[in-house]
């Protein structure tokens, strides 16, 4: 066993002065360090209340899972793996030295002075310790060469660059500055250490057991290599020892004011983020703490919660969120990365907090919002809304959820969003367009502009009518849509879904012109009174029928019934037809007669498989009816939106360099031998159908729902409508001004 | 300066109307109502006025009318920024233009104001005359159809357009207090959120007057019906592909443009 000699001395070659003074520099960092670390839970304590732990049980049950998340770097790791690996690499360097520093500070201030009998930095102990932080300080140094150079490389999602503003009005150069400061100084820490080590161990002549520090070994042959003697490796070793020791203490005191806070409040905005983000919003009631001037939404900082102004500190500028915006894709003033920057960088400088290094506001018009409209409010702090995040950028989100699912840090932009565009809905800042849709959605029920009792005229042209719910009980209710129900397009979809029901033998019915818009887009456009009635509307219509559970068409229907509806007395069980399809070709309901022989692909819609997280079902249907499926780059979870969602469908796309939906169409093509786009959400019919044509793709690319494709294969009988029952040309034109 | 608006509901048109089973007015099983857009032009105006510059106050008035939901639209004009609303009388079914001119005279005479402003007409009776008979009434100056109303530094006086054929544009100056038919406003009326109509509903004063009676236009509906189809006119039926088809194959009979059929 090696004996109590086994061992190196902390302060070796310092003197007491020297001690004292570095006590009195740690005193003096740790000092900042909390200071700083206040400073910024007073920014949270201005927030306003939110609850994000629901039941204790459950709640305990995910800041387990987000631990073991933060532990293996899953969120980092997530579709980019050589960030996840060597972030990992960087992480458990920085957190094993963390915890030698810590130890032997237990040692050397607490054990020798107090109870010197349990020392126990020596021996077998400091052999695994010195061959520990030396593998993981090397795995440290590893990582942070890996990231600079993926820095330097300048991906895009790293340039800074706004989409909002000219590049010549805003400068950049600050956060990159402060990236490479943080990273910087992590290397110098690291590499500051071996050299300290190595100039130990050549000063001491190579003592046998220093092998267990290898990474220094190898640096004091180096030393002795270029011709260093013993004494001046110990001059080297003192220097490098106060070097090291100021360096490390500094970053102690810099560490609050800096990137490197991410690594204290990401783990818990991880574990605070809550699994129904965005998939059900928070309600706006008149009985919560709502401000003295009764405005609704989030116009100003104080009307953020303390864990929106937590996610905005959370952010690290990883620009995931910015890559996979199709928003940002398609020339939309919107970028969710800088609009989550804007907030922090407001609230900071609003409430004289230090910004992190090299972050100070720079940009003189955010969002293309002027300082004067960004009028100071009472609260400190500019206006938000329609303010410092202009109307236009806040319109341009698709509430896609793209950015939510992509944060690597538990960020919920999309909520954020949503709550200030409540706030422009309550100052009336709503383009005509929305205007118009709201107007027909709150008289009509519906966002085409047509009557409220023409819901049900697709099933004029049925062989066999469907049930009316209201009056008979059913097995199944389908919540039908406003899409299905009044685009022209979608309508011949929508009869086939019916056809395909009525061949499986299902006991259905519908509402008729009982069912009004479920009102999911409606309140993703901040229209939150009108989504009230709607969703009232509905849960009365939808209690006067018996049925034992919903389908619908529409994914997005299919969220806020799911999600949203219980906040309002509606707790149902909900299905995506195409989930109730393929357990229908499960079951032998449908039997397929004629398999597909088409090689196809199928697009995700936002709302099925991120909000809903239903990517299984669809692809096997397609899989059940012989279709030969061919996966777009971005499929699954990490699908690409039409550019549709969140009540953008009826605002002005024309501003758009191009639309998601046309680039969405060229991804498949370049797909070799795809016949087919297929989706499964009656808005992507009619966004991608435009979007073919647009492209001059639609004699290739033929887009098609997924129902088109199963009445197809289980060869549903040719049921043409009567020729004179059709649409009338003021529908037509309806329409055509609407689409929404 | 104080404005008062005239507003009502009329028909929604995005509703199928039909007609009743007298055949003299419209079946109310499906009807919807909504604001008469001239009147929400004159809302907006008025608000307009108050809030860039000329301050005072802008009240509402509308007519206590079964059919529909009066407390809704003076809820509406609340929430767009009003700063008292007053439902004028009890009616069954909305009045002809005398008896509305009558009851809004009538409770005028207790609300003080600098300028009256109503809707130049609205889609139900296309009568045009509830602004002249209300002038007349109250013994002020009227125009009707007018845009850009502009009101002199001192608030004696307010200048409008009246547009006519012909691209030709007349400016009137009348003495204040006066009763404007409105035409149009310089911007779309501003939205009324549905959270804050809702609260309005529930917590706001809507104060009631009386007003109405004796008056009357002496005319009477006698038959409703819709219009035949002439036979000069080629109504275009079919799916949308054969609309738009047929739609291009007239232009090109007639050398419009160079139709492409998408």
């Amino acid at each position: 066993m090696p004996g109590r000699d086994v061992t190196r001395e902390v302060f070796e070659g310092i003197s007491s002065g020297g001690e004292t003074l570095f006590y009195v520099l740690t005193a003096v960092a740790t000092i900042i360090f909390f200071v700083g670390i206040g400073v910024r839970l007073r920014k949270y304590i201005r927030g306003r209340r939110q609850d994000v732990i629901g039941s204790p049980l459950g709640f305990v049950g995910r800041a387990a899972r987000s631990l073991v998340d933060t532990a293996v770097n899953r969120t980092v790791a997530k579709r980019d793996p050589y960030a996840g690996v060597f972030h990992a690499a960087i992480m458990w360097g920085f957190i094993v030295l963390f915890i030698g520093t810590a130890i032997l500070t237990v040692e050397s201030d607490v054990i020798r002075p107090f109870a010197p009998d349990l020392s126990f930095y020596w021996g077998a102990f400091y052999l695994g310790y010195s061959l520990v932080l030396d593998v993981l300080g090397l795995v440290m140094l590893v990582g942070i060469a890996a990231m600079a150079i993926r820095r330097a490389r300048r991906p895009r999602q790293l340039d800074y660059g706004r989409v909002d503003i000219a590049p010549a009005t805003t400068d950049r150069g600050g956060f990159r500055t402060g990236d490479w400061i943080f990273l910087g100084w992590l290397a110098i820490l690291g590499l500051s250490g071996f050299v300290l080590e190595g100039a130990r161990i050549l000063a001491h002549d190579f003592p046998d057991f220093e092998v267990f520090s290898p990474v220094g070994w190898v640096v004091a042959g180096a030393f002795r290599i270029i011709g260093l003697d013993a004494a001046s490796a110990e001059s080297i070793r003192y220097v490098t020892w106060w070097g090291h020791a100021l360096t490390a203490l500094a970053f102690v005191a810099y560490f609050p004011f800096s990137k490197a806070i991410h690594t204290l409040a990401d783990p818990v905005n991880l574990a605070l983020r809550s699994p129904l983000a965005g998939r059900r919003l928070p309600v706006l009631t008149a009985s919560g703490p709502s401000p003295a001037d009764g405005h609704l939404g989030i116009r100003d900082l104080a009307d953020l919660t303390w864990k929106q102004l937590l996610d905005v500190d959370a952010c690290t500028k990883c620009g995931r969120c910015h890559d996979a915006c199709p928003a940002v894709a398609s020339g939309a003033p919107l970028s969710p990365r800088d609009l989550i920057l804007d907030l922090r960088q407001e609230a900071d400088a609003a409430w004289s907090i230090l910004a992190p290094l090299g972050e100070h506001r720079s940009d003189h018009a955010y969002g293309g919002g002027t300082a004067a409209e960004a009028e100071v409010t009472a609260n400190g702090g500019s206006r938000l809304a329609g303010g410092l995040i202009s109307a236009n950028t806040l319109w341009s989100c698709t509430t896609c959820l793209a950015c939510v699912e992509a944060c690597p840090v538990g960020i919920e932009h999309v909520p954020t969003i949503v709550g200030m565009r409540r706030s422009l809905v309550d100052q009336a800042i709503v383009s005509p367009t929305l205007q118009a849709a709201f107007t027909s959605l709150a008289k009509q029920g519906n966002s085409f502009g047509q009557a409220g009792r023409a819901r049900g005229r697709w099933t004029d042209d049925l062989a066999t009518p469907i049930v009316d719910a209201r009056r008979e009980a059913v097995d199944w209710l389908w919540f039908v849509g406003d899409f299905a129900s009044y685009d022209v397009r979608v309508q011949e979809a929508t009869r086939q879904v019916a056809r395909v029901f009525q061949a499986a033998g299902m006991d259905f019915g519908i509402l008729y012109e009982g069912e009004r818009n479920a009102g999911n887009d409606v309140r993703r456009a901040g229209e939150e009174g009108l989504f009230e009635l709607l969703v009232e509307h509905n849960v009365g219509q939808l209690s006067k029928a018996r049925f034992r559970r919903i389908v619908t068409t529409d994914p997005h229907t299919l969220n806020t019934l799911k999600f949203e509806y219980p906040d309002f007395g509606g707790d149902y069980e909900v299905w995506h037809y195409s989930q109730v399809i393929a357990a229908l070709l499960e079951s032998g309901d449908l039997q397929v007669s004629r398999r597909t022989n088409r090689r196809v692909t199928y697009h995700d819609p936002c709302y099925l498989a991120r909000y809903a997280r239903v990517t299984a079902a669809p692809r096997d249907v397609l899989a059940a009816i012989g279709a030969e499926l061919v996966e777009m780059p971005r499929n699954g979870a990490n699908t690409f939106c039409c550019g549709a969602g969140g009540g953008r469908v009826w605002q002005d796309d024309s501003g758009l360099a191009e639309r998601p939906s046309e680039q969405r169409i060229r991804e498949a093509a370049t797909l070799a031998g795809v016949t087919d786009f297929v989706t499964a959400c009656p808005k992507d019919l009619t966004m991608y159908t435009a979007a073919a044509k647009a492209t001059g793709h639609d004699g290739r690319i033929e887009v098609a729902d997924l129902i088109e494709l199963v009445a197809a294969a289980i060869e549903l009988p040719d049921e043409t409508p009567p020729p004179d029952a059709e649409v009338t040309p003021t529908q037509l034109v309806a329409a055509e001004i609407l689409p929404g | 300066m104080d404005y008062v608006v005239l507003l009502k509901q009329v028909p929604d048109l995005a509703e199928e109307l039909e007609i009743d089973a007298d055949g003299t007015g419209l079946d109310r099983e499906w009807l919807s109502f909504v604001a008469s857009e001239w009147d929400e032009y004159a809302l907006e105006e008025a608000l307009l006025l108050r809030d860039q510059g000329h301050g005072g106050t802008v009240t509402c008035l509308a007519l206590g009318v079964e059919t529909g939901d009066v407390d809704e639209l003076l809820a509406t004009c609340l929430a767009r920024g009003a700063d008292r609303v007053i439902k004028v009388g009890s009616f069954e079914a909305p009045p002809d233009s005398h008896t509305a001119a009558a009851a809004f005279a009538d409770a005028l005479a207790h609300v003080h104001y600098d300028l009256i402003l109503t809707g130049v007409q609205a889609i139900d009776d296309l009568d045009g005359q509830v602004g002249p008979l209300l002038a007349t009434r109250l013994d002020l100056p009227h125009v009707s159809v007018v845009t850009h109303i502009a009101l002199a530094h001192h608030h004696t006086t307010v200048t409008v357009h009246q547009e006519y054929a012909g691209g030709i544009v007349a400016e009137f100056e009348a003495t204040l207090p006066a009763v404007l038919g409105v035409q149009t406003s310089r911007e779309t009326p501003r939205y009324a959120p549905v959270s804050r109509i809702r609260q309005l509903m529930k917590t706001a004063t809507i104060e009631a007057m009386a007003g109405g009676g004796g008056a009357g236009s002496g005319l009477v509906i006698e038959a409703m019906a819709i219009p035949e189809t002439g036979s000069t006119a080629e109504m275009i039926s079919g799916n949308p592909q054969a609309i738009a088809e047929r739609i291009a194959a007239i232009l090109s009979e007639r050398g419009i443009g160079t139709a492409v059929a998408r």
